[in-house]
């Protein structure tokens, strides 16, 4: 105990306002604060009726959308009788997308595990958490490896036929050339805000871009034996 | 002004009755405020206060909160839909035109817990992006990260149990060809498919199965994993503050060794 | 302007000012949007239906009672057994109404009369439609998967199909279509199962090719296939559209494959002779009843004569003179199934009606047909073709085989899913529409389609449709006590020298004994008990019919004294009903006061002269036989048992059970003994 302290400790004053505050502020790092303060509201009433509000404004427009639209109800199951397409729903349908390419066992199985796997190990993955631009830093060597890593999922991609996932791919591929192609200092305000995303931001990007154009396709553009149908003329 | 407007609940909330329920008791001051929070066993999931900024429209879009919503509602329509439902073949498809033409309002309660489903699966995935593009994901919140993937799963499997229990083509061809997908998994492919099914195709051993997931034990989980969401916002420090200087991004959170004491 | 936003600004805060009071006025919203739903039932369409009737009967004579039996609400027949919720009966309010006689307007027009009460069976058991549903297009016109339209009125019959497997006086359409499925030869391709495990059995007899060059020339083969109603308009024979080299191929194999037979060659040896007088050849023609089954177009086009047998207006195209012979000569050695009775004509009679029927020909018939000698190749083809096209499902060709599961299963076609079907462009979307479409032009459903063109007429389309239609899953899945069997054939065959004989008499073409046989002429289970042994026999040398109106007749088979005593014998003796004691009633001993009481009776207080003729000077009856002869006919115990009840000796006879006394019965009985008259004419031939 006889050794120095290793740091300062100091006591937020405005007691009435927030709850007690301690810092302790190592000798080795410079303190900087951020933010100051910040305004706070009571969660009751403020949030919780908000929260109400929010949850009856939701409640008034489903039972609007209830009222004038009915819930499919087709006939009953019949196992002899398949109805061509068999479409699963909504939701799964961009899955069901991908098995018309894949094999069941690579798009019904391995896709989404991996899927999940990847969603859960977002939060715990270093790139992730440095929020900086991707191309900031090491900008050659990473542009290499992205043209690699582009192109070959494209060749993947083509290779099973896939060309619905090509699409998204490209327009997402065009993208993060153009933010490797601009800097924070850009004039524009689009190539600023390119230039600024990190890593994980375009692969969530693309991953939700193929999301909803497969799950789109799936929907609304797949007849009888999986083929394309126009979704105006049924 | 005030007390004009809100005198009969104001005399309502100083009454015995209401006193021995909610313990806060009367009074507008921050203390109370904060009790009606800290006192009530629900409520006490969240924080008595929270930013100011966080309750503007633009920063969440409120799509948890319009989640947690569609999840009130189907709970509500479920419960009523299920007095009327009987888990067997052909029972159940019959008790679908029953709701349909007989029963008051019946088809309505189908069409709200129907569209509220969707919606729900819709808002699970908005709130999903949403979060992850305002980068609330990280540090200290990974964990609820993690908790909302699973609410994310089990939003999907209770969507995907309540497909088969109106008993019609499109229920049974969906869950059909979603279950024949669980049959690809190697090796034990076959076993997860008769466990799922209660049997080698979809009949009324897997209407029944998934009338227990879909009533039962999908939703109790849902309803624990929300609360441990809910309560890990409040553990880990309120709804993340999206800098507004994105200029300043080279300053680290880590360096702002801040701590809240409660 | 700017005072207008100003106060719209105002209602806004005032509103939504701070977050209690815009939940306060959005749950108003939420109360208020929720409160649409009870209201919007309250406009349903079945509740609008109800208060039309209501204003329907307020007017009308009877309207308390009417209003007293009318039931607010849902309307439901629930029959878990059938799986039937019916709620027809919410709007269709009158159903049972019999005062709404004269409201024709739907959907409170009254229920026809029908035997089964309509809670028992609900709706739509025979209408078909969604019984559960309790809106107008829901009910009717919902093409979902295990859901069916409104079936049109025009085939309801089909409905009594499913559970009555029998012939009902009440549904001669579906009775007809039944007939029509076994007689056009459908079952021989298609599979049609009966919900009792049975299937339908054809009841045609196409012909035999393996002999058919005895019989027939290729070139008649050739027009014969090429369109078989221009040959003869009746010919159930469909039109299988073949091209001139397929229709010529076919014939070649046909001809090349026909082994000759050694009963059929031997009459070439018989010196053939036309007759002098064709006067002789209609007589012998007439007179042999040929008629009862085959049929001739007269000079004025109509056809006339039975439909057993094939049309014979061609017949000299078609057969050849040898092969005529030695077929009149014996039908049985060139067929051995044959419905044709072995007639025993003499040479000389077969020489007439063989060159009486040669001489039945059209000189126009085939005339343009030239056929070169074929090919083995060719010959191979229409092998080809025979087996492909199914020829051998109803005639029997030697080196094909009779294939199976030819055509697809019409077991269950009553309930085929709209959704399965493909419908022509522009065509109705429904099954009897797609059935009767499927029978009257088979072709054009696509390319490649081996069902051959019938020549239907529209009503036996409806007719057959209503048949098919009554082919439901329901009808396989109900439960076995509400069905109601058919009468089905034994296979009874009477033993002994006699049995041989009825057999080659063809007997069983036309009467029905013991539960098998044709339904053209008098059933003979019990002919032993009715008839005395003289009358037989003179009526088996020289048949006369006992109902003049009838155009069948039995014909004359010209039998040897032998053959008579023979079957005479075997039928009084085999044929006899248990129920009848021939010595409780003696033939005589009746005083002539007993007869004459039996007269009165006869005439008086049953009035039996409305249907039957004693005296043919003043009785006008002509719907059942003749009784001027009846006392020499019939045996007394038979007249007396069947005085007291008909039906019991014939189920079915349309005599009314009067229940007749056992004295009253004995009078008449004594009366018609003494009605003898005809038996003078008899001996007289």
């Amino acid at each position: 105990m006889s050794e120095p302290k290793d740091f300062i400790a100091g006591v937020d004053s405005d007691q009435r306002r927030s709850p007690t505050r301690v810092v302790f502020v190592t000798r080795r790092t410079s303190a900087q604060v951020k933010v100051t303060h910040e305004d706070e509201v009571q969660t009751f009433p403020e949030v919780l009726f908000r929260a109400a509000l929010i949850i009856e404004l939701l409640a008034v427009v489903l039972v609007v959308f209830s009222l004038l639209f009915n819930a499919p109800l087709e006939g009953i199951a019949d196992a002899s009788h398949t109805p061509n397409p068999a479409k699963a729903p909504w939701y799964f349908l961009g899955l069901q997308e991908l098995l018309h390419y894949f094999p069941p066992v690579v798009a019904g199985v391995l896709v989404p595990t991996l899927l999940i796997l990847a969603l859960v190990v977002i939060p715990y993955f270093d790139v992730n958490i440095e929020a900086t631009g991707l191309f900031l830093v090491h900008r050659q060597k990473r542009l290499r490896i992205f043209y690699v890593a582009a192109v070959s999922l494209l060749l993947f991609l083509m290779l099973f036929h896939v060309y619905v996932a090509v699409v998204p791919t490209v327009i997402v591929a065009i993208a993060i050339v153009i933010a490797a192609n601009s800097t924070l200092e850009s004039p524009h305000r689009f190539r600023r805000y390119l230039a600024s995303k990190p890593l994980a931001y375009w692969i969530m990007t693309w991953f939700l871009f193929e999301l909803i154009v497969l799950t789109a396709v799936g929907t609304f553009f797949r007849g009888p034996g999986w083929s394309w149908v126009l979704p105006w003329r049924s | 002004m005030p007390v004009q407007e809100y005198g009969i609940v104001e005399r309502l909330r100083g009454s015995r009755v209401w006193r021995s329920v909610f313990r806060s008791g009367t009074g507008t001051s921050t203390l109370h405020r904060s009790l009606a929070v800290q006192q009530n066993i629900f409520l006490h999931l969240f924080a008595t206060k929270v930013r100011k900024r966080m309750i503007r429209f633009n920063v969440t879009w409120f799509l948890g909160t319009l989640t947690l919503g569609t999840f009130f509602i189907l709970v509500i329509t479920g419960v009523l839909l299920m007095l009327y439902y009987h888990p067997s073949v052909p029972q159940a498809y019959a008790d679908m035109k029953d709701l349909q033409f007989v029963v008051s309002s019946g088809l309505f309660l189908r069409n709200l817990h129907r569209w509220s489903a969707q919606a729900m699966v819709f808002l699970v995935f908005a709130h999903m992006f949403k979060v992850f593009y305002r980068g609330a994901y990280r540090t200290p919140r990974e964990f609820n990260w993690v908790i909302g993937v699973v609410l994310l799963i089990i939003t999907l499997l209770l969507s995907y149990t309540g497909y088969l229990l109106p008993w019609d083509q499109l229920a049974f061809w969906a869950i059909t060809v979603g279950s024949n997908l669980s049959s690809t998994v190697p090796l034990i492919g076959n076993k997860i498919h008769f466990l799922l099914l209660g049997g080698n195709q979809v009949n009324a051993n897997a209407l029944l199965r998934f009338y227990v997931l879909h009533c039962v034990v999908l939703p109790l989980a849902a309803i624990i994993f929300i609360a441990v969401h809910f309560w890990r916002i409040r553990k880990d420090g309120g709804l993340y503050v999206q800098q507004s200087e994105p200029k300043m991004k080279a300053v680290d959170d880590a360096a702002l060794a801040t701590t809240e004491v409660k | 302007m700017q005072s207008l936003r100003k106060s719209i600004s105002s209602v806004w805060r005032a509103l939504f000012g701070d977050p209690v009071r815009a939940f306060g006025v959005v749950s108003l919203l939420l109360l208020a949007v929720l409160a649409i739903a009870p209201a919007k039932e309250h406009f349903s369409e079945w509740h609008s239906y109800q208060n039309r009737y209501l204003s329907l009967i307020r007017d009308r004579g009877d309207a308390v009672s009417l209003r007293r039996r009318f039931q607010p609400g849902i309307q439901q027949v629930w029959l878990p057994q059938l799986g039937v919720v019916d709620r027809c009966a919410t709007c269709h309010e009158g159903l049972t109404e019999a005062s709404l006689a004269d409201v024709h307007a739907q959907p409170f027009r009254q229920h026809p009369s029908i035997p089964h009460k309509l809670d028992e069976f609900g709706c739509v058991i025979c209408h078909r439609g969604q019984g559960a549903a309790t809106t107008v297009a829901e009910a009717h016109q919902s093409e979902r998967a295990g859901e069916e339209p409104i079936l049109p009125a025009r085939y309801i019959e089909s409905g009594c199909g499913q559970c009555h497997q029998n012939a009902l006086t009440g549904t001669p359409h579906l009775n007809q279509g039944r007939v029509m499925l076994a007689r056009y030869g459908c079952v021989r391709c298609h599979t049609a199962k009966l919900p009792d495990g049975s299937t339908v059995v054809a009841t045609d007899d196409p012909p035999s090719l393996m002999h058919v060059a005895d019989k027939t020339t290729r070139a008649w083969i050739y027009s014969w296939l090429k369109d078989p109603q221009a040959y003869a308009s009746t010919a159930t024979m469909p039109n299988y559209k073949l091209s001139n080299s397929d229709a010529s191929d076919i014939s070649a194999f046909l001809v090349s494959s026909s082994t000759p037979r050694v009963g059929d060659t031997a009459a070439v040896e018989v010196k053939f002779t036309a007759p002098a007088d064709p006067a002789v050849g209609a007589t012998l023609y007439g007179e042999s009843f040929c008629a009862s089954c085959h049929a001739v177009q007269n000079a004025a086009g109509n056809i006339v004569g039975g439909n057993v047998g094939p049309e014979l207006t061609r017949v000299g195209n078609k057969a050849k003179p040898e092969w005529m012979r030695a077929w009149l000569e014996n039908p049985r050695s060139y067929n051995s199934t044959t419905l044709m009775p072995h007639y025993r004509f003499t040479p000389q009679q077969v020489t007439i009606m063989a060159g009486f029927l040669e001489a039945k020909l059209d000189s126009d018939y085939g005339t343009n047909v030239h056929l070169d000698a074929a090919t083995p190749q060719q010959i191979a083809h229409g092998k080809k073709l025979t087996a492909e096209l199914g020829c051998a499902a109803c005639h029997e060709i030697n080196g094909v085989k009779k294939p199976e599961n030819f055509a697809p299963d019409l077991s269950r076609i009553g309930s085929k899913a709209l959704a399965q079907i493909v419908f022509l462009p522009g065509m109705e979307h429904s099954l009897p529409r797609y059935i009767s479409s499927k029978i009257q032009q088979p072709r054009a459903f696509g390319p490649g389609l081996k069902m051959p063109q019938f020549t239907l007429t529209t009503a036996q389309t409806s007719d057959l449709t209503n048949a098919l239609l009554a082919l439901t899953d329901r009808s396989h899945t109900m439960p076995d006590m509400l069905r109601v069997a058919a009468v089905r054939d034994t296979n009874y065959q009477p033993a002994g020298h006699a049995g041989k004989l009825m057999a080659d008499l063809a007997c069983f073409s036309c009467h029905r004994i013991n539960g098998r046989g044709g339904d053209m002429a008098p059933d003979l289970t019990f002919e032993g008990s009715s008839v005395q042994r003289q009358w037989l026999d003179d009526f088996l040398k020289n048949p006369n019919t006992l109902r003049p109106s009838l155009i069948r007749r039995m014909p004359r088979l010209n039998l040897t004294d032998g053959d008579r005593k023979e079957l005479t014998d075997y039928m009084l003796a085999v044929y006899q009903s248990p129920a009848i004691d021939q010595d409780s009633e003696p033939l005589t001993t009746n005083t002539p006061a007993v007869v004459e009481h039996g007269r009165q009776l006869f005439y008086s207080r049953y009035a039996c002269q409305s249907c039957h003729i004693v005296d043919p000077k003043t009785d006008k009856g002509y719907i059942g036989p003749t009784l001027t002869a009846v006392g020499s006919r019939l045996t007394p115990a038979w007249i007396y048992a069947w005085l007291k009840n008909p039906q019991a000796l014939r189920p079915g006879a349309i005599e009314p059970n009067q229940n007749v006394s056992d004295e009253d019965a004995r009078a008449m009985t004594a009366f018609l003994m003494t009605q003898k008259g005809a038996s003078k004419q008899v001996a007289k031939r």
